[in-house]
């Protein structure tokens, strides 16, 4: 009889053990339940993809819609003001800088006649002041001075620097790709021609020699 | 013997105590706090108290931490150092902690300058991800951040970043590295940390203007994490199976002098172009002795001074500063040499 209730007794606790562990197990499942996800890595990547800085599409609507009307100073205004006693307060009040830099950045624009056609750049002589010669470079578009001549973008906005920086990159290669080809091209001593672009200087080593205009437009006369 | 308190429905009464006494009596404490002469000394004491409290905060200066990913290159001392005696300058007292390059260690730091009541850190992180959280932490604990040379990825974590504009430094070493190898022959690359954003905004800085000439050829690009004796022995491994580079693109300085003795090694130094970045003091000296081609030299003196004012402005109730604020970098060739001095700014 004793064992009997022993028997009994044990089976009851065997019971509750198997309760507990059956309401464990169900605990344990939901929890992991709500807190794993399960997603398609497909559709993760288009999301990110999505909500991802495109620097590209950036750069080409810039380049369609907003270049044409994007403000430039007279390229002769532009040398008058460069070539005056205080070249620091013509940039600091005309120019363009990123952060702390002695480099300013202007976009510049006006007719002239071409000169020469040198291996990396055209020589053009500015209608408006014939004494006045630029190069409009062919070769070498490289670097920030379309960004920020322009001030397309604002660096703060940028979590990673690197999404600013592509920028440059694609506005470099729309201008390598699809602006200096054609120019390249056709042109020859004694074209006429309108042309805009961004120009760089170092307000503490002005090399009034090697400046060079990135062309944003060019159009033949 | 119990004790209730109520707190009275007059504006005038400050309190009320009843005070029972065998359950039978109270003893009214209102009047003591009605009392208007009582009222007027407790009103006394207490802005006396609290103006003392205030005149001692004032009295002791403000302490500002300066993190510094690592102490073991001497860029990231002059770094740390010149952080160190602008705030000094500014008023400040400072510690300077080195984070060895490794998160854990920098995480260890912020929790202890959190719990030690600083009142600002000026940053120079490990990790552009791994150290958000450090910045976020401090951010909660109403510590701000100011990062200095590395980024992190975080808008919303450091209240302003200061930064060497690497990209465009790249782009004009880049352009000069073009130039001197003829626009042809092969090359190898030394990355940087890998997650350091520096290295790659470096890299890219450079790449966006070798790739577009098709006879430049990188043989190998490996990371030396900016070390000088891992990049010798990275590249002194490289040269055995490519004996024939022309040139080797450095992240950092101390990579380019850990490279050039690799060369030395291997007797290739003078067939061998070295370029590196920092401005630091032996490869300025290493260009001026036509070892090394080129650098391009930013100034920690600059960075550490921008970011120790920035904190100050910061703390002295400026709120609307730049999120970031990147230094131009200048490029420093055995032509230009003569230009500059080392880690200060250009003659």
């Amino acid at each position: 009889m004793e064992n009997l209730v022993h028997t009994v007794q044990e089976n009851k606790i065997d019971m509750t053990k198997i309760i507990k562990y059956i309401l464990l197990a169900v605990i344990i499942c939901f929890s992991i339940y709500n807190s794993v996800y399960i997603e398609s890595l497909t559709e993760r990547k288009k999301e990110q993809k999505s909500t991802a800085f495109n620097a590209k599409d950036f750069a080409e609507n810039f380049m369609i819609s907003e270049v044409k009307k994007s403000p430039a100073i007279q390229a002769s205004n532009f040398f008058t003001g460069i070539f005056s006693k205080d070249l620091k307060k013509y940039c600091v009040l005309r120019g363009k800088s990123l952060g702390i830099s002695d480099d300013y950045n202007f976009v510049i624009q006006g007719n002239a006649t071409v000169i020469a056609v040198e291996d990396e750049n055209v020589l053009v002589t500015l209608d408006a002041n014939k004494n006045q010669t630029i190069r409009i470079a062919t070769d070498f578009i490289f670097g920030n001075t379309i960004r920020d001549a322009t001030g397309i973008a604002n660096i703060g906005d940028f979590q990673n620097t690197m999404d600013f920086n592509n920028i440059s990159i694609e506005l470099n290669n729309i201008v390598r790709e699809r602006v200096v080809p054609p120019f390249k091209e056709k042109v020859k001593e004694g074209d006429h021609l309108y042309f805009k672009g961004a120009i760089k200087i170092n307000i503490k080593h002005p090399d009034f020699e090697s400046l060079k205009v990135t062309p944003l437009i060019i159009n033949f006369k | 013997m119990s004790m209730t308190q109520n707190w009275s429905q007059t504006p005038m009464k400050i309190c009320e105590f009843h005070i029972p006494i065998k359950n039978k009596y109270y003893l009214h404490m209102n009047n003591f706090f009605n009392s208007s002469v009582t009222r007027k000394v407790l009103l006394l004491f207490t802005l006396l108290t609290l103006l003392s409290c205030n005149n001692k905060k004032e009295e002791a200066p403000k302490k500002i931490a300066i993190v510094i990913s690592t102490l073991n290159n001497p860029w990231f001392v002059v770094l740390g150092e010149s952080a160190a005696k602008r705030a000094k300058e500014l008023g400040y007292e400072t510690t300077i902690f080195d984070s060895q390059n490794n998160t854990s260690k920098e995480a260890e730091h912020f929790e202890n300058l959190i719990a030690a009541g600083y009142s600002a850190i000026l940053f120079n992180p490990t990790d552009s991800e791994g150290s958000i959280s450090n910045v976020k932490r401090a951010k909660e604990a109403g510590i701000p951040t100011f990062s200095m040379d590395r980024e992190i990825n975080s808008l919303d974590g450091p209240v302003s970043q200061v930064l060497s504009d690497n990209f465009s430094g790249c782009v004009e070493l880049g352009e000069y590295f073009v130039k001197k190898l003829n626009k042809k022959g092969k090359y190898v690359e030394l990355l940087g940390i890998v997650g350091d954003n520096n290295t790659w905004v470096r890299s890219k800085g450079f790449h966006s203007v070798v790739d577009h000439f098709p006879d430049l050829k990188m043989v190998s690009q490996q990371s030396a994490d900016f070390d000088r004796s891992k990049a010798m022995e990275v590249l002194e491994s490289i040269i055995q199976s490519n004996p024939d580079i022309d040139a080797v693109f450095c992240g950092n300085d101390a990579m380019a002098m850990g490279a050039y003795q690799a060369l030395v090694s291997a007797r290739k130094e003078k067939q061998v172009m070295v370029f590196g970045f920092d401005g630091s003091d032996d490869v300025m000296n290493a260009i001026a002795d036509k070892k090394i081609l080129a650098t391009v030299r930013q100034s920690p003196v600059q960075i550490a001074i921008t970011a120790a004012d920035l904190a100050d402005q910061y703390l002295k109730g400026k709120k609307d500063l730049n999120k970031k604020t990147p230094l131009s970098v200048s490029l420093v060739t055995q032509e230009n040499i003569g230009e500059f001095g080392t880690y200060g700014s250009r003659k």
